[in-house]
């Protein structure tokens, strides 16, 4: 699509959309000029002896009008305005696609289904006020346990970006089980966040004070990372110059937020990633496929929404790819449970069925048809994806 | 899913075959892919662009009617007798009028000027699609869509809160809707006024689109006159109103009028539906679909098209098995409902997602297969080997191998 042929064909219509509204202005203005000019004429008659016969100058008045206002003036500007108007529509059905909801298999989509998934998708990204607003106008029932699992998320992220590291502190004490279980070293992040805070605005001995309460619990599993910290304390005040710079980089505090929105997002079980964004990038990535496949199929609407499963392949980005997914490379089928992938001797993988074809019914040795090499059936290997 | 529900080279009766959709599907890069994306947003841009028009339409038109409105008085005032005074006066007026004619086209201009800038931000904000800021501007345009639906459900507080959160109010077209919503409240009011006003607005263009609300309106305006038992008002109602569309729409209007004799307590289904309540929800719905069919918007909330679009993409039959993983949207329930009456996606090529990195997996990073036929992408098993000393535990099975034991699969 061609962005700058569309801006130029709209200061086109702009531009003539000025010139029409100032003629418009102009015969309002020679209008008003004639009526005036007529007004005074019969006025100034009536305190000079000359005698101004009113009926004169009102048709003199109405032959000049018939002239001006024949909306000659306005038709030129104006039949150019509409043809440029109806040029930039045309551009724009021309060069974008005019509807794409024929793309659609046109399946009713549930309207509270929908209000649920909205009211997830706010909630993960912390506009609760706009939930707030949802709820009552939709009139759906509210997730009040998802809310608070992601309020309290939310408040914890918010005192991050005022550097303040309390409300994490106490979602990690909270969860200091599991997150010692997944072998977590958040814990630490945080303690080093703040311990590096502490060096910086309070000084070396309140430091030690913080590393003597706080780091020895940890000291059997992160004692490198202690030593670095405690080492730091004799660049204090010059971090940035010591070996150490990379402790007082302000990216920290973001990596910080996110792993804690991703442990979070796992041990509440909510995906790391919101569904709704994931389903909607997909639409985007998918829909201009799926638009050339609806022209193709204008004439097979039926066909359309009976269709179990999309006649072409609509390719996503890896960001999308959830699942393995092996289609055989000679009969192109998708492997399932009934027809898995099997390993050849040679590292080439084909589907059973294909091998069963190629061994005749597990009759003889076959050649791999990728490289020239000699298998069996029995040496074949059903993989797991 | 062994096989396809349909031919791949199936040959179409318009001469297109899908394997030309098919090879048209090719993965484009990434910068065509962007360029593709652009190309869905008909809507942004056509809607200010109505609007715009519109007005420009609007202020030609009052333009051209006050000054011939002003031309004819003054052929009126020569043509009669007028004393001196009568004469002043009279001229004066037009004078007058003629300066809020100006007024009015002055205020049309700057309407018309604020229009033309919002369809400026909105060509702004496309150019300003790059791959460097995708991540942002993806977000943007879901807000974005997340408005048109809040605006198509009739949930407006919410459209404006969440346009003024995300600060997208030029992006979105809630002034647009609030015109509709003035005509589906009165709808939902039993009221056909406003609904009739807008017709009258936008008179020519429902004409061209054969557009038959105003007569669908017409004929309630009638039923509730036969409901009320107002039969007398109800047939010049009817003479006044109805018979214009008879021309084209005979058999409704024989159907309507068969009500003065069945009146509304009847049981005949064929006219009893005609007294029901939900006559009026179909009107509001009529409603929705000329205003947006007026717009150049697309009938649908474009939420529910990029969602039935992404939905079927990522459909496939390992999404509804349990193990699905959590980062899929199809392992949640309400996805799987939407998703239900949609099409599976079809593949072409194996794609291997390994089980431990969640990454895909390709010649940088091939599979390898373990000794009980489980297959994990290499960098996974290379980690796991140089943190066990060579060892390999399948997680799925528990089953312990040696590093060295496992084989490379070549997949194409």
């Amino acid at each position: 699509m061609e962005l700058n042929a569309i801006q130029d064909s709209f200061e086109r219509v702009a531009k003539r959309q000025k010139l029409s509204s100032s003629k418009s202005k102009e015969l309002i203005i020679q209008v008003g000029n004639e009526i005036e000019q007529a007004l005074a004429r019969i006025q100034s008659g009536s305190d000079s002896t000359v005698s101004v016969d009113q009926k004169t100058v009102l048709t003199e008045l109405k032959a000049k009008l018939q002239v001006v206002g024949s909306h000659t003036h306005l038709e030129g500007p104006q039949r150019e305005l509409n043809t440029n108007l109806s040029r930039h529509q045309k551009l724009l059905e021309k060069g974008l696609h005019p509807d794409i909801s024929r793309a659609c298999v046109n399946a009713d989509l549930d309207r509270h289904i929908l209000n649920q998934i909205i009211i997830c998708h706010f909630y993960f990204e912390g506009l609760f006020d706009i939930v707030d607003c949802l709820i009552k106008e939709a009139g759906e029932p509210e997730a009040v346990s998802l809310r608070l699992q992601y309020q309290e998320i939310h408040q914890i992220l918010e005192a991050l970006k005022s550097r303040n590291l309390e409300p994490a502190f106490n979602w990690v004490a909270a969860n200091q089980e599991r997150l010692k279980e997944s072998g977590s070293d958040l814990e630490l992040k945080l303690h080093t966040l703040h311990f590096v805070d502490v060096l910086q605005n309070q000084g070396r001995a309140e430091a030690l004070r913080y590393a003597k309460t706080y780091f020895a619990p940890l000291a059997s599993r992160h004692m490198n990372e202690i030593q670095r910290l405690m080492c730091s304390i004799l660049w204090a005040g010059r971090l940035d110059k010591s070996p150490y710079p990379d402790l007082v980089d302000p990216i920290h505090w973001e990596t910080i937020a996110e792993e804690l929105m991703r442990t979070f997002c796992n041990f509440t079980g909510q995906s790391i990633r919101d569904p709704l964004s994931i389903a909607v990038a997909a639409g985007m990535e998918g829909l201009p496929t799926l638009l050339k496949l609806a022209n193709v199929m204008s004439a097979k609407k039926q066909e359309w929404e009976a269709m179990r499963q999309l006649p072409v392949p609509v390719e996503l980005g890896k960001e999308f790819q959830f699942h393995s997914i092996f289609v055989c490379p000679v009969s192109r089928d998708q492997c399932s449970e009934e027809n898995p992938p099997m390993l050849l001797p040679c590292g080439h993988v084909l589907c059973k069925q294909s091998i069963n074809k190629l061994s005749k019914g597990n009759s003889r040795n076959f050649k791999c048809p990728y490289c020239p090499e000699d298998a069996s059936v029995a040496q074949c290997k059903q993989l797991c994806l | 899913m062994s096989s396809s529900p349909m031919e791949v080279d199936a040959q179409l009766p318009n001469g297109n075959s899908i394997a030309a959709v098919a090879a048209a599907a090719a993965p484009p890069s990434k910068f065509g892919k962007l360029a593709e994306s652009l190309k869905l947003e008909h809507q942004l841009l056509r809607v200010p662009f109505e609007h715009y028009k519109k007005t420009i339409r609007s202020n030609h038109r009052s333009v051209e009617k006050e000054v011939s409105a002003v031309i004819s008085g003054v052929s009126d005032a020569a043509d009669s007798d007028l004393s001196r005074d009568e004469a002043v006066n009279q001229l004066s007026s037009l004078v007058s009028r003629l300066q809020g004619l100006k007024r009015k086209l002055e205020e049309g201009n700057r309407t018309e000027h604020l229009q033309a800038q919002k369809c400026r931000t909105r060509l702004e904000h496309l150019e300003c699609a790059e791959l460097e800021n995708m991540s942002e501007w993806n977000s943007t345009r879901l807000k974005r869509i997340l408005v048109d639906y809040m605006l198509r459900m009739s949930y407006y507080d919410t459209a404006v809160k969440l346009a003024e959160s995300s600060n997208i109010q030029d992006l979105v077209d809630i002034d647009v809707f609030l015109e509709a919503k003035k005509v589906i409240d009165a709808l939902q009011k039993k009221e056909v006024g406003p609904a009739l006003a807008w017709c009258a607005d936008n008179k020519s263009r429902l004409k061209k689109s054969k557009s038959k609300f105003e007569f669908q309106l017409r004929l309630q305006e009638f039923i509730e006159l036969v409901r009320a038992d107002n039969n007398m008002r109800a047939i010049s109602y009817a003479r006044k109103y109805l018979a214009p569309w008879g021309a084209t729409h005979m058999k409704e209007l024989q159907r309507v009028m068969a009500t003065l004799a069945f009146r509304s307590s009847t049981e005949c289904p064929l006219y009893k539906v005609l007294f029901e309540e939900k006559q009026w929800e179909f009107l509001a719905d009529q409603f929705k679909q000329e205003f947006c069919k007026l717009y150049g918007m697309t009938l649908e909330p474009l939420l529910n098209i990029y969602l039935q679009a992404g939905l079927s993409a990522l459909k496939t039959p390992f999404c509804y098995e349990d193990d699905c993983t959590k980062e899929d949207p199809l392992s949640q329930e309400a996805f799987r409902k939407l998703a239900q009456p949609l099409p599976y996606s079809k593949q072409h090529h194996s794609k291997l997602v390994c089980y431990i990195t969640k990454e895909l997996m390709d010649t940088e990073n091939p599979p390898l297969v373990l000794p009980n036929g489980y297959v994990y992408s290499t960098k996974a098993l290379e980690d796991m080997a140089k943190q066990n000393n060579g060892k390999i535990t399948c997680p799925r099975t528990g089953e312990v191998c040696d590093y060295t034991k496992v084989v490379k699969a070549y997949i194409s």
